[in-house]
């Protein structure tokens, strides 16, 4: 018997080789390779294009880091504005986010009825299909009046409101305090659906294993499963940043798009994405590569924290296999 | 106070394993209240997520349905005046344009999309490797970069100009990842026995490929493609640089050609209150679309699950 199965096995092996073996590599095999081939240099060359095209920014890249003005069509170039913009509103709808998105997900799955878990479940990653343009057209048309009507004026009553938010009479309802909002309710669909997801996949076992010994639900939580699925909350809150400091047509509405050097949250500021949709229609030459230039860094940004979120998710799959 | 000297049975004094039942029944009502007050926070967040989300529904079939009628549908968009300021037309050609965006960048990204996800399954060497971390971090580029890409190669370099093939070309590398990246994790699941099965009968190796694994893996590898049309028909960045837009009724590859998010993002800055209104009922259009796509996509995932449980 043992001899037979041994025989199977290093059949297979065999076969296994003969489905790559170099040698006999058909015209299906050279098919795929020469698909693959492109695709690749379509991975290339778009992120060589684009560097390519910005070269003649790089020429002052002080101007472009720090730089606080954006003159065009001649320059200098400042991107400090919209790098500003861009980590303050993906940070603060990453903090708001992630708060009340992981109540949430911790919600639908301790706290939901079972029946309707599932009809949450869907619903929530429908959510998280809607195109972001739509949440900017919510925020442009709907809460951007709100905010002047009712948020504004409400938080300049507080006195230290002047200092952090702005001065009072220097709102226009698009903000970045605006587009940090509207990110956050785009975000959170994309946040809970991954983290539901994560949270749901901590073995019964061991949860049902805490609950025996007496330990109440919030401890379950606490000490069982978010320990456990701690590393792939992390490379959801990583996505969902990702998500945040590359989206473009929802911030250009929503806050204001104005080169802003500042740390207010009430003025009118923008962010890379969003500055490089504003401005490309009536770029010229210098200008074009310049904003060029501003995508090679959210290039940098975006490819950095998807790699981070990545290798986190993969140490997650590895921890829920010792599990 | 130590526990563990009043854990120690003393069965004659009464008065301590009173003392111990009471010191055990405190702590287990303050966990209870904590954890009553965590899970009503939890509730909170729950209730918190939902408010703006159910809002944003709303207020879009409300105000969109009210936009949809005849003329939405069959007319070309024109200029609002000052003698008629109600007179701006439908979004024929933003209907049209979006149909034939979405074609043409299925067109080019779905037999590179799934054949790359083929090789991704079912070969073992670096460049396999290599490809697929490639796949990944493009799937979650921000998509402004997808449209500088089309605007470089294609507007600029190829000097074909703003067309649609520039934006379904901005879109296809949108959809490619995704697609490779679906179809690699379908054909994966595809059981070895079945592979097995078709060498032992003395199939040649792409014929098993073709005729058992791409069938067996068919319905996921749908139901990705799906999903990356879903995601693309929606995008506005990449087509915002590279089509063109304007009011015309075109469909033609080497023409500029509208979109629906592109109507949505230029309308919605309009000064004219009957075009701001209008933007509603395209956004309804466009959700519409993407739901019946991502409906349809989770369907036939569930069906396939089913047939194979």
């Amino acid at each position: 018997m043992s001899t037979s199965t041994s025989k199977i096995a290093s059949q297979r092996e065999e076969l296994a080789e003969i489905n790559s073996a170099s040698s006999s590599r058909g015209w299906y095999q050279w098919l795929l390779i020469g698909v693959s081939v492109l695709f690749a240099v379509v991975s290339i060359s778009f992120v060589g294009s684009i560097i390519i095209y910005s070269i003649p920014a790089w020429a002052h890249p002080g101007t472009l880091l720090t730089g606080k003005g954006w003159q065009s069509p001649t320059g200098p170039f400042g991107g400090f504005a919209m790098i500003i913009g861009t980590f303050e509103t993906s940070l603060i709808a990453l903090v708001v986010a992630g708060i009340v998105g992981l109540g949430t997900s911790l919600s639908i799955v301790f706290l939901v009825p079972g029946k309707f878990r599932n009809i949450i479940a869907t619903l929530v990653e429908l959510l998280a299909a809607i195109p972001s343009i739509v949440y900017g057209l919510w925020g442009f048309l709907v809460l951007a009046p709100w905010m002047l009507k009712t948020f504004d004026p409400f938080v300049n009553k507080f006195p230290f409101a002047s200092t952090i938010f702005g001065s009072p009479g220097q709102q226009f309802g698009p903000s970045l305090m605006l587009a940090s909002i509207v990110l956050s309710v785009m975000i959170l669909p994309t946040f809970v659906a991954i983290s539901r997801e994560v949270i749901s996949a901590v073995p019964s076992e061991i949860i049902e294993a805490s609950y025996s010994l007496g330990a109440t639900r919030w401890q379950v939580i606490k000490d069982v499963v978010l320990p456990t699925a701690k590393i792939g909350l992390f490379g959801a809150t990583f996505l969902a940043l990702a998500r945040a400091t590359g989206e473009t047509v929802a911030v250009a509405l929503v806050a204001g798009g104005v080169a802003n050097a500042q740390f207010h949250l009430l003025y009118p500021g923008t962010s890379i994405a969003a500055w490089i949709a504003t401005q490309f229609g009536e770029a010229q030459g210098t200008e074009v590569s310049a904003l060029m230039a501003l995508g090679v860094l959210l290039m940098l940004i975006n490819f950095s924290l998807s790699l981070i979120s990545r290798s986190l998710v993969n140490r997650q799959r590895k921890v829920l296999a010792r599990v | 106070m130590t526990m563990i000297d009043e854990l120690v049975p003393q069965p004659e004094n009464t008065g301590t394993r009173d003392a111990i039942r009471r010191t055990a029944h405190a702590h287990r009502a303050r966990r209870v209240a904590i954890s009553r007050v965590m899970m009503i926070l939890c509730g909170i967040a729950l209730v918190l997520t939902s408010i703006p989300l159910v809002l944003l529904l709303i207020q879009l079939i409300v105000r969109g349905s009210s936009q949809l009628n005849a003329t939405f549908f069959t007319k070309l968009p024109q200029s609002p005046s000052l003698v008629d300021p109600n007179a701006i037309g439908g979004v024929l050609n933003s209907i049209i344009g979006t149909l034939a965006l979405t074609i043409y960048a299925s067109i080019m990204a779905i037999p590179v999309g799934v054949l790359t996800g083929v090789y991704l399954a079912e070969s073992r060497s670096k460049l396999a490797a290599t490809l697929r971390v490639i796949a990944q971090t493009m799937a979650g580029a921000p998509s402004i970069l997808m449209g500088l890409f089309g605007f470089t190669l294609i507007v600029k370099y190829l000097q074909i100009g703003f067309t649609a093939i520039a934006g379904s070309f901005a879109l296809a590398v949108l959809m490619l990842p995704v697609i490779a990246i679906s179809t690699e994790i379908s054909v994966r699941n595809v059981p070895d026995t079945l592979r097995e099965a078709g060498l032992a009968l003395g199939a040649k190796p792409h014929k098993v490929s073709l005729k058992v694994v791409i069938p067996s893996a068919l319905s996921g590898i749908v139901t990705g493609c799906l999903l990356a049309v879903a995601r693309a028909i929606g995008e506005t960045a990449p087509v915002l640089l590279t089509i063109g837009g304007g009011y015309l009724n075109e469909w033609r590859p080497l023409n500029p050609v509208s979109a629906l998010p592109l109507s949505i993002y230029m309308n919605a800055k309009s000064e004219w209150p009957s075009q701001r209104a209008q933007v509603w009922g395209i956004a309804l259009v466009l959700v519409a679309f993407v739901f019946v796509l991502s409906l349809t996509a989770r369907i036939w995932a569930s069906r396939k699950q089913k047939r194979n449980s």
